[in-house]
């Protein structure tokens, strides 16, 4: 097994992630307005339940975010890596095409817990986060949720062939998949419409296993860990299989190496 | 007794009826071809003619439609990961990352081809010297000119020192003095290395120095030849010639001069032997019924406008 092209891709992902500043800041930004401008603001207004105000119900919600929209962005750079000519020196690379998505859905799983990570160090210093969490717990939740995000990314990245359809994937996919997860309210509490929905989106079962690892024992959660836990792994494992897919039929049918190589005239 | 040895170098490239359909279009169409190792070989032909789509099926980038090919030894389908770690391919277009620096897109791409550290900066310096980019390490690739980022292109495709290298038309687009500077670099890296080169490109005259080239029409591979032996099968001179009746001087000239190839207002004859002095005596014969009157050397543009009119070039 070759490590380095592995290594190589997982690399570049960081180096991108550290010298984009405000790409980075907005993720450690987002979040944080959310907890304190709209938590804090519905603290007054939604009641404390099972001895916890919104504000700290929402934590785990916000932290979930940060893996989202941290694993997303990342793995939707395959489109741009697609169009610029980045996908042109991972293809000649000596290895089956389908480790490319592999290595491009662990960078950006990667990316994600890079900037959970962050995050949870901005919580504790300012006091909202520490309480009664369980550090492994809070580890597997980190790295399991990140991985299913990244998928979602993936699917979504091989699924668009053009930069514009970046934004489309921003508004059509992290935001449905934000709003209609147990981020922001208990799944329970949903009108069943969205509950439904909520119960077929995997990243749902992201937050829950946040909020097991988070939220003080008594506070009663949606899913059982274990049941987390199977779904998080089994949509990461069809996402990584789906992508991988996708990719070896377009470079079969071509249109992706045509985009690639330029039109010939 | 021993049975006598059959001793034979192995090709670096052999095709046997590659074939690529895109829809209608017949992009390339059942070629075969033999490229020894350590050749120096160039695909010849206009735009659209199949150059990019035949290396990108020996590259294992596309699959062929009908026909097979060996590259290093490796069949491109079945054995394809193996065969890429023996390629080296600089496409059209750039493969590289703008947003990160020379030293960094080396990196990059010397990881991917699982190089170690160590020898990707040992060698990245040294082709950089070679290329002159030696001072443009820690600079972002946005900021290199065209010239210099086809340089690096070229670099990046051999920091793994590929036995077969794939050269997709490296001086396109490209102005003259940056096309210089960049044969400049492919004649440094054959003296510095011995791999075989596929190299294509449409700017035939710049094939001079292949070993051998082949011409490529229509998907099909039409004339193939080391470039001095196809120029001098062409003929010894070119006469060109431009006149107001150009068809009545054709028909005058045609019985004397042999076939002609005819391009609106001008008319090119092949001309075979040495000495010239007949044909300046039938300049003076035409006088002013011709307008203008060159006689020059041929090249390997005419070789391919020959072929391509499908007129016989050793009748
Ligand atoms: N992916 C593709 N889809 C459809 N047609 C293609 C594709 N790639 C190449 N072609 C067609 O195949 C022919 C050969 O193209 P190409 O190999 O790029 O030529 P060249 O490199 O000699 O300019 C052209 O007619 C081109 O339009
Ligand atoms: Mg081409």
């Amino acid at each position: 097994m070759k490590l380095r092209p592995f290594y190589a891709v997982l690399e570049r992902e960081l180096v991108r992630m550290i010298r984009q500043r405000t790409r980075l800041v907005a993720a450690m930004v987002r979040p944080l307005i959310w907890l304190l401008v709209i938590g804090g603001g519905f603290n007054s207004v939604v009641g404390r339940a099972h001895g916890l105000n919104y504000q700290d119900f929402l934590v785990p919600g916000v932290l979930g975010m940060t893996t989202l929209f941290g694993a997303m962005l990342a793995a939707l750079t395959t489109v741009y890596d697609k169009e610029s000519g980045v996908m042109r020196m991972m293809i000649v690379a000596p290895l089956p095409h389908a480790w490319i998505v592999l290595a491009k859905m662990v960078s950006a799983a990667l990316a994600a817990i890079v900037q959970a990570l962050l995050l949870i160090v901005l919580l504790v210093l300012l006091g909202h986060f520490g309480n009664g969490t369980n550090w492994a717990l809070l580890a597997a939740a980190v790295a399991a949720a990140s991985f299913a995000c990244a998928g979602i990314g993936m699917l979504t990245a091989s699924f668009s062939r053009t930069l514009d359809n970046f934004a489309a994937a921003m508004n059509f996919v992290i935001f449905p998949v934000f709003f209609l997860s147990g981020s922001l309210y208990p799944v329970e509490s949903l009108p069943v419409v969205l509950k439904r929905a909520a119960i077929i989106n995997p990243y749902t079962y992201g937050v829950d296993f946040l909020k097991h690892a988070i939220l003080p024992a008594s506070v009663p959660t949606d899913f059982s860990v274990g049941l987390d836990i199977a779904v998080l792994a089994g949509f990461s494992i069809v996402a990584l299989t789906v992508a991988s897919w996708r990719f070896s039929q377009e470079s079969a049918y071509e249109p992706m190496i045509r985009v690639l190589t330029g039109k010939p005239s | 007794m021993n049975a006598p040895q059959i001793v034979t170098t192995p090709a670096a490239i052999r095709a046997e009826g590659l074939t690529k359909r895109y829809g209608e279009v017949l992009a390339v169409d059942g070629l075969t071809l033999e490229i020894g190792t350590g050749q120096f070989f160039g695909l010849l032909g206009p735009n659209g003619s199949g150059k990019t789509t035949t290396i990108h099926m020996l590259a294992t980038l596309i699959q062929p439609n009908a026909g097979s090919a060996e590259v290093a030894g490796f069949d491109i389908g079945r054995n394809a990961v193996k065969a890429r770690e023996a390629i080296g391919i600089v496409f059209q277009e750039s493969a590289l990352d703008r947003t990160l620096t020379v030293a960094e897109n080396l990196r990059f791409a010397g990881l991917l081809q699982n190089l170690p550290p160590r020898t990707i900066s040992e060698r990245s310096r040294e082709l950089l010297e070679l290329f002159g980019l030696g001072q443009y390490r820690a600079t972002p690739v946005a900021a290199l000119s065209g010239g210099m980022r086809r340089a690096l292109d070229i670099v990046r495709g051999v920091l793994h020192q590929p036995k077969v290298l794939f050269l997709d038309e490296p001086t396109l687009g490209l102005d003259i003095p940056n096309r210089r500077r960049i044969w400049r670099f492919i004649e440094r890296l054959r003296e510095h290395t011995s791999m075989t080169v596929l190299l294509t490109t449409h700017y035939l005259e710049e094939a001079d120095g292949c070993d051998r080239v082949s011409f490529i029409r229509k998907g099909r591979l039409v004339e193939c030849g080391a470039p001095r032996a196809l120029v001098d099968d062409l003929g010894k001179h070119i006469l060109e010639i431009e006149g107001a009746d150009i068809e009545r001087l054709v028909a005058r000239l045609e019985p004397k001069l042999g076939p002609c190839l005819a391009d609106g207002d001008v008319a090119m004859f092949r001309w075979r032997q040495e000495d010239i002095t007949e044909l300046v005596q039938l300049q003076s014969e035409l006088g002013a019924k011709v307008r203008s009157w060159r006689v020059r050397r041929p090249n390997l543009n005419d070789v391919f406008l020959w072929v391509a009119a499908g007129k016989e070039l050793r009748s």
